[in-house]
């Protein structure tokens, strides 16, 4: 369960560690919930607009609601299950290294001598299942690695000990 | 030590005066409402601007710049000197008449909300202005050997050779600078009352001569007012070495000193748009980090021949060596991308042309999709990496090329991206994040089994983390 099969090689190597099991869980909820503020948004969309003959309406009425329910089955069904199969993580002697993404796949890497702060943050969501994110920031605006929902004594350890290598060795380059 | 600073922002004050004069006159009110307007105006303006300067106050101490000011609210802002990352000392025409010059500190001490990011102390007679610069950049941690003795060396990078302002016209933004005049000429002559408008739609263009008789016009004013433009902002720039800093000063009406921190330059770049590539012009700019506004301040040659722009750069950072070309899968990659717009209005076109009879749709189509191919190869010719000793340089863009050459120690982390369409073709795009410029810099579709080797090479062993398991 743990490789993807690719046609090509990837770029680089898969961080060793994978996400806790329940991010799964905290992803479907998400995708639900976005689910039925889209349905919602929809619906009052078709029954509030007036078909008229002659016009683009009737072919949408029914064009809408199946697009919705691809959707809706893609990002239920199919994609907490890939995304938990290729977030990976890991902290090595001198990097945090993450890969992320469903499709577009992302690989960061940050060397620990660079880090400036780490914050630990749990949504509402998260704290239902328990989880937490671990945000590591540097001095570049797009050199923030995020660590997505780690069990929430985890994330804490992870941070603590990231801080305190952090401040051993840093470096004032920037 | 308090200074009462020195200010004269009455008389810019009396600008706002203008406005109610358009203002009655609009509303049909007599001359004696505009005259009480204007004195009014100009009174209460003179009457805030000499309170806002009564309650300004700046002490530069050994450790920090505290500035106070506010009239109701009173403001303290202090700023410690190792957060200082720059000055700059302006002189606007009005400021030149007086003596005076403005300081700008740049401090990149938590700013609230980012816009907030300066100390600026206005109005200071010039010795004052010289004393604080020297004052707030000499104070800070480091070596301060030269305390007492004479002021450093000055070393010349680059002098503005005025010819070069005949690059202006073919300049994006230098020709942006005519068509704004224009735009506010019109702006203006509809705030006029209508007695005072000229009879534009009385005149009528006739003939094919006169029409081209007013193109030429046009665009003769249109170069005029870039080369004009160029020179006022570019005027005399000189870029010096004094000490430890680049100092460039620039401007005809308003003179600029802008001073860099050599220690915190990390690279550069060379941007060369598409007009000015014609003419193998280009300008550099110093990746610099923490610098507010980096794209203003960093500028170490605002306007010249590409070599002149290269040379200069390399002095500050060495090149990594010749650009390696990406993979042909690259091209294919941006000739698709770059047809696809076309594709689909062609598409579009071949449903319309026979519904609607909109043939025009399908002409278009086929136009865009003939262009597409000459522009993604255009793309792709930009695309390069290089790495070697000590720095490395990526390449992309083609409406305006940009390189950036960076040293290693740069580097704050790598971002390796790839879409399924990539992953299929056996590419990566490769961000390296920096604590400069604009944050990232990418090698766009590279090929994917590069990855591992360039980044180990542009950055730290850290690096090898991509290609080495830990164990």
């Amino acid at each position: 369960m743990t490789t993807t099969t690719t046609t090509t090689p990837s770029p680089v190597r898969e961080p060793a560690w994978p996400l806790s099991r329940s991010a799964i869980g905290l992803w479907v909820t998400e995708s639900v919930i976005s689910s039925v503020f889209l349905g919602m948004g929809l619906a009052a969309f078709l029954i509030f607009v007036p078909a008229e003959p002659g016009t683009p309406l009737p072919v949408l009425r029914w064009v809408v609601p199946v697009l919705y329910a691809v959707y809706v089955v893609l990002a239920v069904g199919v994609r907490p299950w890939v995304r938990f199969r290729v977030h990976r993580w890991e902290i090595t002697d001198e990097a945090v290294y993450t890969l992320t993404g469903w499709l577009t796949r992302t690989w960061t890497l940050v060397p620990i001598s660079r880090i400036q702060t780490v914050d630990v943050t749990r949504g509402v969501l998260q704290q239902m299942f328990g989880l937490s994110t671990v945000a590591v920031m540097t001095a570049s605006s797009q050199g923030t690695v995020q660590v997505w929902h780690l069990e929430a004594d985890v994330a804490q350890q992870v941070a603590d000990d990231l801080a305190h290598r952090a401040e051993q060795v840093r470096d004032q380059a920037t | 030590m308090l200074v009462h600073t020195v200010t004269f922002r009455q008389a810019r004050q009396f600008v706002p005066a203008v406005i109610p004069i358009v203002a009655a006159t609009g509303l049909g009110g007599g001359a004696w409402t505009v005259a009480a307007l204007v004195v009014g105006v100009t009174l209460l303006s003179l009457g805030t601007a000499a309170l806002g300067w009564w309650r300004f106050r700046y002490a530069d101490g050994p450790a920090s710049v505290v500035v106070t000011r506010g009239l109701l609210s009173r403001s303290v802002r202090t700023v410690p000197n190792d957060r200082i990352r720059g000055v700059e000392v302006e002189t606007p025409l009005l400021h030149r008449l007086l003596g005076l010059v403005r300081v700008r500190i740049d401090a990149a001490a938590g700013a609230v909300n980012g816009k907030d990011e300066e100390l600026v102390i206005d109005g200071v007679p010039r010795a004052e202005g010289d004393r604080l610069r020297a004052a707030v950049l000499t104070h800070r941690s480091g070596p301060v050997a030269e305390e007492g003795a004479e002021p450093a060396a000055e070393e010349e990078f680059a002098r503005f050779d005025n010819r070069w302002l005949f690059y202006a016209p073919l300049v994006g933004s230098y020709l942006a600078v005519p068509l704004a005049g224009v735009g506010a000429l019109f702006r203006l002559a509809q705030e006029l009352p209508a007695r005072f408008q000229p009879d534009i739609d009385g005149v009528q263009i006739s003939g094919v001569g006169a029409l081209l008789a007013v193109l030429a016009v046009a665009l003769v004013l249109l170069v005029a007012g870039s080369v004009i433009g160029a020179a006022v902002v570019n005027w005399g720039f000189r870029l010096t070495r004094r000490g430890g800093s680049l100092v460039a000063a620039r401007g005809l009406v308003t003179r600029r000193h802008t001073e860099l921190e050599i220690d915190r330059i990390r690279g550069w770049t060379l941007s060369e748009g598409l007009g000015m590539r014609w003419v193998r012009a280009a300008r550099a700019g110093a990746l610099v980090t923490g610098l507010g506004d980096a794209a203003r301040r960093g500028q170490l040659l605002p306007l010249g021949p590409r070599e002149e722009a290269r040379a200069l750069g390399i002095r500050l950072v060495p090149e990594p060596g010749p650009l390696r070309p990406h993979p042909p899968a690259a091209r294919r990659r941006r000739i698709v991308r770059a047809v696809t717009a076309g594709l689909l209005v062609t598409a579009a076109g071949a449903v319309t042309t026979p519904l609607l009879g909109w043939w025009w749709v399908l002409v278009a189509g086929l136009v865009l999709l003939v262009l597409g191919v000459p522009l993604g190869l255009g793309r792709y010719a930009a695309l390069g990496h290089a790495s070697g000793e000590g720095s490395f340089s990526v390449r992309s863009g083609w409406l305006v090329r940009e390189q950036a050459v960076l040293q290693d120690r740069a580097v704050v982390g790598w971002q390796v991206r790839q879409s399924p369409f990539q992953r299929r073709a056996g590419l990566a795009t490769v961000v390296a994040c920096v604590g400069a410029g604009s944050g990232g810099y990418a090698a766009v579709d590279m090929a994917a089994d590069e990855v591992g080797a360039f980044t180990a090479a542009a950055s730290d062993q850290w690096a090898r983390t991509f290609s080495a398991r830990a164990e």
